[in-house]
């Protein structure tokens, strides 16, 4: 006989080996907070927005921000505000939607591709935010050149030194090692939170999608 | 939620429990988990339940809910236990009419649907709950087809984990 025959035959049986659920034992259950993984991913998508946003508000009272202030770069940091506020606005009502979207009544499949998408959206906001800092850094950095008395004597001091070339390498390696080192630190963050919340739902997807191949 | 909603729900929750433990007994191995398995699909049930039509059956509806809850949402509090756990009091095969080899076989099978991947399992419950392959297909959002030489190729796998 079939394996699976057996087991059915079996399995229709099972009914009796289970212990019963009492009324009131499953009217508390409802009663219970989920932890579902979409729980999950929601807490923690709203986070990572509310530390980005935070984030620009916190440099804000920075004292190197202030003095940042008084230069004349209005035309660089309007521009980049408004543009760092639109996108949190897209990504946000992009988020909110996908995550209303998922339905625990769709197939498997599409539910996983649900979740995977609204966990997307916030990567990229993430990857957004990521490279906006890069240029803003880098904007910054021209402005602070052009308008940093502090900074532009230094130029001045190499130049006279003959070390200008020695000077601008040990600053653009120093600016890079500081962003290549704070990414890390990021993705590796991203990788242990969403890496272990979200494997076995990657390798599950992955499965699933084999089958369709 | 109204009340009357409550009644409707936990009343045929309570008539249909069978399905939600027969999902944890395949995607759990011990009893806390079970417990903890069944709590959450209950959630799930709950939260979708306002959205259920009664176009198909409560039970139908419940497969896909709680199937659903076992393989995507549902986040393990413990590290799953490898090693099985089926011959705890609760899951205990009891043999009234088999003898002994039928039993044993038993027994070997279930272990061994136990080390199928969570996807496979799916297929096989909702095999060994006779729907048919349309059923399987669109709870699983996969072609018939392919549902079908998926559980063609599990039978193998289940015959070479039997007989290494």
């Amino acid at each position: 006989m079939d394996e699976l025959e057996l087991l059915k035959k079996d399995w229709k049986k099972e009914t009796n080996k289970f212990p019963k659920l009492s009324y009131d034992d499953i009217y508390k259950m409802i009663l219970k907070k989920s932890s579902s993984i979409v729980k999950w991913i929601f807490i923690l998508s709203l986070l990572e927005f509310i530390f980005w946003s935070v984030l620009s508000f916190a440099l804000k009272d920075n004292e190197s921000i202030k003095k940042f202030n008084n230069y004349d770069a209005d035309y660089a940091i309007i521009p980049l505000t408004i543009i760092s506020y639109l996108v949190l606005g897209y990504f946000f009502f992009v988020f909110y939607k996908n995550y209303k979207s998922i339905s625990v009544t769709d197939s498997t499949k599409s539910l996983m591709e649900k979740i995977l998408k609204t966990r997307r959206t916030v990567k990229h906001y993430v990857a957004f935010n990521l490279i906006f800092s890069i240029v803003a850094v880098v904007i910054a950095l021209f402005i602070e050149f052009e308008q940093d008395q502090d900074l532009i004597n230094l130029v001045n001091t190499a130049a006279a030194n003959g070390k200008s070339l020695q000077f601008y390498t040990t600053f653009t390696i120093t600016v890079i090692t500081v962003l290549v080192i704070t990414i890390l630190v990021l993705l590796l963050f991203y990788w242990l939170i969403y890496g272990l919340l979200l494997r076995r739902l990657n390798k599950n997807y992955t499965e699933l999608k084999k089958l369709d191949l | 939620m109204s009340q009357s909603l409550e009644h409707s729900f936990v009343e045929q929750l309570e008539t249909n429990q069978n399905i939600v433990h027969k999902v944890c007994r395949l995607y759990t191995n011990n009893q806390d988990a079970h417990n903890d398995l069944f709590q959450e699909i209950t959630i799930q049930l709950w939260k979708a339940f306002p959205k259920f039509r009664g176009d198909s059956k409560f039970s139908t509806w419940m497969y896909r809910v709680a199937l659903n809850t076992a393989i995507t949402l549902y986040r393990k509090k413990k590290r799953r236990i490898k090693t099985q756990e089926f011959d705890s009091i609760e899951f205990k095969i009891k043999a009234v009419e088999y003898d002994d080899t039928e039993e044993q076989q038993l027994k070997l099978l279930y272990n061994a649907v136990q080390e199928l991947n969570d996807i496979e399992k799916a297929l096989v419950f909702l095999y060994l709950e006779d729907k048919n392959y349309k059923e399987i297909s669109e709870t699983m959002g996969i072609s018939e087809v392919n549902a079908r030489v998926k559980m063609n190729r599990i039978k193998t796998k289940l015959k070479t984990i039997l007989n290494p």
